[in-house]
């Protein structure tokens, strides 16, 4: 056998295998892979930072907060806050009163045609059980004055001191020892600070004796009022009070078993924050952060602003793919993503300038009276704002509605017409259910859009830190309320570093963010989950 | 008579009358948007063009959109009502010394022009979208070119799936805590750009992707059976024909940033600031100084000042301005892209 003749050596311009140049173990044409890939990563790096920093600022203010309450506790803020809320629950009877005399006097004014004087003279012996039923809490409002100002004047030494101890930190920190030496640190001794205040129990217990005694002889001996409505009040009045009464026993043994050495456990401050009633800052007294009120009003405009929006994209949804022409579509199309582009300060200045006067002087005609809530006299509320938000809102509806509508097969429609059924029927009962996940999904993104909008409901929302009054129904959306957004947006700017107040901020933050992934996952999964397909 | 009609057309029946109703309910509810829309763009377009336009030559204020804010002076001279800028009212008071007395009423922002925010906002807006187009088209390029399906590539896109939903003050807040306070930019351009950047990020990715997409698999396939390499070929055959849908496409995003207040209010946005932004001692300075922006001048001209007929003449104004700017970059988007969706079939 004669050897394999040796393969020609191709010229060096036809060389295959040429040598590729390599960079640590990786070729030109992995660099590059590797620089798209980065940047494709980018996306998860940006989430994980944005998740990082949120818990870096915010992480804190737990730890903080549950700091807060303990000085709530030891400086005895929290034992004559018992006593407040008694004198506070005193003032509602009162203010019930006045409403009933005010009703009392409209009666005697419009029914009866009487003179101011006569009315005055008629109600006279309302007034006077009125003036006695509110003279009897002075005693008491007295002694709570009195111990506020111990109180506070504990926090405040306290919180002096807190603040000599980070000053010599940071003279320890700098090397300054002598300097540090110096800074005079009283340590608060809680025990003999807070006797003067728990001396007054016996006071305090005298006083609501007697107070009790006269409450309870003024309760039986309600003054006889003109109309049965105005009775009927009356009586109900009477149940309130002695509802109060049965209220005192557990106020003196609350105020007998308080302890100013109880700790406060860790999970109260996680708990004051989620379930928090109050978000109440840079307060003399103290300061709560409770998430509540505002996460109830950015629900409250959100529903008002889905309420509107829902109906309104998923209908123009189904008219643009369904029944338009096409020279329609072509116009109403860009038109609706046109308004997409609308920046949402411009909406809220709009909310201001106009919008707001505009409903309101709507509520006023008479022919409306029936809404509830109408009239109203609060400009911006939460009816303003969520009105604004269905305009934000409806484009991202109807965009997504109209993508899911357009996703169904067509085999479907014409089964349907085959059948048949007409054209509404088709529409109603074949592509709208068949794209119902499409569009649920499309409604949730909208809910989150709406939720996470800054400037509209900081501007036209009314910015009252408060949960609305659910107690008046459906009137409760002429109602101003804070949100989410708006409270970041309106005390960041204002805050000082590090303080629980920017760490309380940056939860709320975090509860956004949470809450807008939750909602995206929501939306994902139903879209996964239903979605239909023909094979 | 009638012509005779088509045997198969649809003759209008019960139904079709019980049908019609309904149809106009949904024709309402779309004229409805339409209506509210154009209520509110034409009550600012209105309004505003008093401000923006005048009815002597030259027709544009050029006051309005060339000088800085000012504080607005109201007072009574000679038995005529005045109304004068800071400046101007300094100089009156200076020619006239007894008007140093006169009892002036006055309200801030409400004289002088918006200049200083209409820079600010330009800038902000090329920062960010180069940041974001830079980072937005390599990461589409990786998920349409390289990936191939599998764990970390559904992960990445659900990950931009949900930054598309993490709503805007939230990126302000993450903004502020990483670029303002972490790396001590302070209230900046640059910290403006990069959280601008990164909100836009997903809707430039989504663009990009889509117009990567719309160029047809052959030219790819064609390019490497040639011999060339992956990347020459993305190089030279996907994205020169990919380019003017994903620059068309991400307008879209322009429009966003630019209108977006609630990121840069505390990571780049000055409530007012006297110096223009290129009036800086060193090149380093530029990238590290607050700029005045027309979006959050919108919000401090109507929320901290009162409203009244003076003032109204610069809210309007402003947000006529800024409004017209946002709607004709989404105008542009919207019809480029329409256009050139039809302009390349394959």
């Amino acid at each position: 056998m004669t050897p394999p003749e040796p393969a020609p050596t191709p010229p060096p311009g036809f060389v295959l295998h040429k040598k590729r140049l390599r960079f640590l173990g990786l070729t030109v044409e992995d660099c590059i892979k590797a620089f798209f890939g980065g940047n494709a990563i980018m996306s998860i790096v940006v989430l994980a930072l944005i998740t990082y920093f949120l818990f870096r600022e915010g992480a804190g203010f737990f730890g903080q907060n549950r700091q807060n309450l303990e000085v709530y506790r030891q400086a005895g803020l929290e034992y004559v806050d018992y006593l407040r809320q008694q004198t506070d629950d005193h003032t509602a009877l009162t203010r019930y009163l006045s409403d009933v005399r005010l009703r009392a006097l409209n009666h005697y004014a419009e029914e009866r045609k009487l003179s101011f004087e006569d009315a005055s003279t008629a109600l006279a012996p309302f007034d006077e059980f009125a003036g006695k039923f509110g003279d009897a809490v002075e005693p008491l409002r007295g002694l709570v004055s009195e111990l506020s100002d111990v109180a506070t004047a504990i926090k405040t030494k306290f919180i002096v001191n807190e603040d000599k101890k980070e000053e010599r930190r940071q003279l320890l920190a700098e090397n300054k020892a002598a300097e540090a030496a110096q800074v005079a640190i009283t340590p608060v001794d809680f025990a003999t600070e807070l006797k003067p205040l728990l001396g007054t129990l016996p006071a305090y217990k005298d006083a609501n004796r007697e107070f009790a005694a006269q409450l309870t002889t003024l309760v039986s001996r309600v003054p006889a009022l003109p109309t049965p409505d105005l009775q009927q009040r009356m009586a109900r009045w009477q149940q309130l009070a002695r509802d109060y009464l049965a209220t005192f026993p557990t106020v003196e043994r609350n105020l007998e078993q308080w302890d100013y050495r109880q700790p406060v456990p860790a999970w109260k401050s996680f708990s004051s924050f989620v379930f928090g009633r109050q978000w109440l800052t840079a307060s003399f007294w103290q300061d709560w952060y409770g998430i509540l009120p505002l996460f109830v009003g950015s629900l409250l405009v959100s529903l008002v602003a889905l309420t509107l929006a829902v109906p309104l994209g998923v209908g123009a949804a189904i008219y643009v793919n369904q029944i338009a022409s096409t020279r329609e579509q072509k116009i109403i199309k860009p038109c609706i993503e046109f308004i997409s582009a609308f920046p949402s300060v411009v909406l809220g200045f709009f909310g201001i300038a106009v919008l707001g006067q505009a409903l309101r002087l709507l509520s006023q005609q008479e022919w409306l009276a029936w809404i509830p809530g109408f009239p109203y006299s609060e400009r911006l509320n939460i009816l303003t704002a969520g009105c604004l938000l269905a305009l934000i809102a409806v484009p991202t509806i109807f965009t997504l509605a109209e993508d899911a509508l357009n996703n169904v097969p067509t085999a479907l429609k014409e089964a349907s017409f085959a059948l048949g059924a007409s054209r509404l029927q088709t529409t109603l009962k074949i592509i709208v259910p068949a794209s119902l996940s499409g569009i649920i999904s499309a409604v949730l993104l909208g809910l989150g859009r709406v939720i996470g909008e800054t400037m509209v409901v900081l501007l036209c929302a009314g910015n009252r830190i408060a949960i609305p009054d659910f107690g008046r129904g459906l009137a409760v959306i002429t109602e101003p309320v804070h949100t989410m957004t708006g409270i970041i947006a309106q005390e960041m700017g204002e805050v000082v570093r590090g303080s629980i107040h920017y760490r309380a901020l940056f939860v709320v933050g975090l509860v956004l963010f949470i809450l807008s992934l939750l909602i995206n996952y929501l939306a994902q999964g139903i879209v996964r989950r239903y979605r239909i397909s023909i094979g | 008579m009638n012509p005779p009609q088509h045997p198969f057309s649809v003759r209008p029946g019960a139904v079709h009358h019980r049908e019609q109703p309904v149809f106009w309910l949904f024709r309402v509810a779309t004229y409805f948007i339409l209506a509210c829309g154009a209520a509110v763009f034409l009550n600012i377009v209105v309004k505003g063009a008093g401000t923006v336009f005048k009815t002597e030559a030259p027709f544009i204020n050029t006051t309005f959109l060339t000088e800085a804010p000012e504080s607005l002076y109201i007072f009574e001279w000679e038995g005529k009502k005045m109304e004068m800028g800071d400046r101007e009212f300094r100089a009156f008071k200076e020619q006239n010394p007894a008007a140093a007395k006169v009892k002036a009423e006055s309200f801030v922002y409400s004289a002088g022009g918006i200049w200083p925010c209409i820079v600010g906002t330009v800038l902000l807006v090329v920062g960010s979208m180069t940041i974001a187009l830079a980072l937005g088209v390599c990461a589409a390029i990786y998920l349409n070119e390289y990936a191939r399906d599998g764990a970390f590539i559904r992960f990445v896109r659900l990950a931009i799936l949900n930054l598309a939903g993490v709503p805007s003050i939230v990126f302000g807040l993450f903004g502020f805590g990483m670029f303002v306070i972490f790396f001590g930019w302070n209230v900046s351009l640059l910290a403006g750009w990069f959280t601008l950047a990164f909100m836009v990020l997903p809707v430039v990715i989504t663009a990009s992707e889509e117009s990567l997409k719309a160029v047809p698999k052959g030219f790819r396939e064609g390019s490497l059976a040639l011999g060339a390499t992956k990347w020459q070929t993305i190089r030279k055959n996907v994205l020169p024909y990919a380019l003017p849908g994903i620059l068309t496409s991400s307008i879209l995003g322009i429009a966003r940033v630019a209108g977006e207040t609630a990121p840069i209010m505390f990571t780049a946005a000055y409530v007012v600031r006297d110096k223009l932004p290129w009036e800086v001692e060193q090149l380093g300075d530029f990238f590290f100084q607050g700029v005045m922006a027309l979006p959050y001048h919108i919000y401090v001209v109507s929320s901290k000042i009162p409203q009244n007929e003076y003032t109204e003449r610069v809210q309007y104004g402003t947000a006529f301005v800024f409004l017209v700017i946002v709607a004709l970059i989404a105008t542009v988007s919207i019809l480029l892209r329409n256009r050139l969706r039809n302009r390349y079939r394959w």
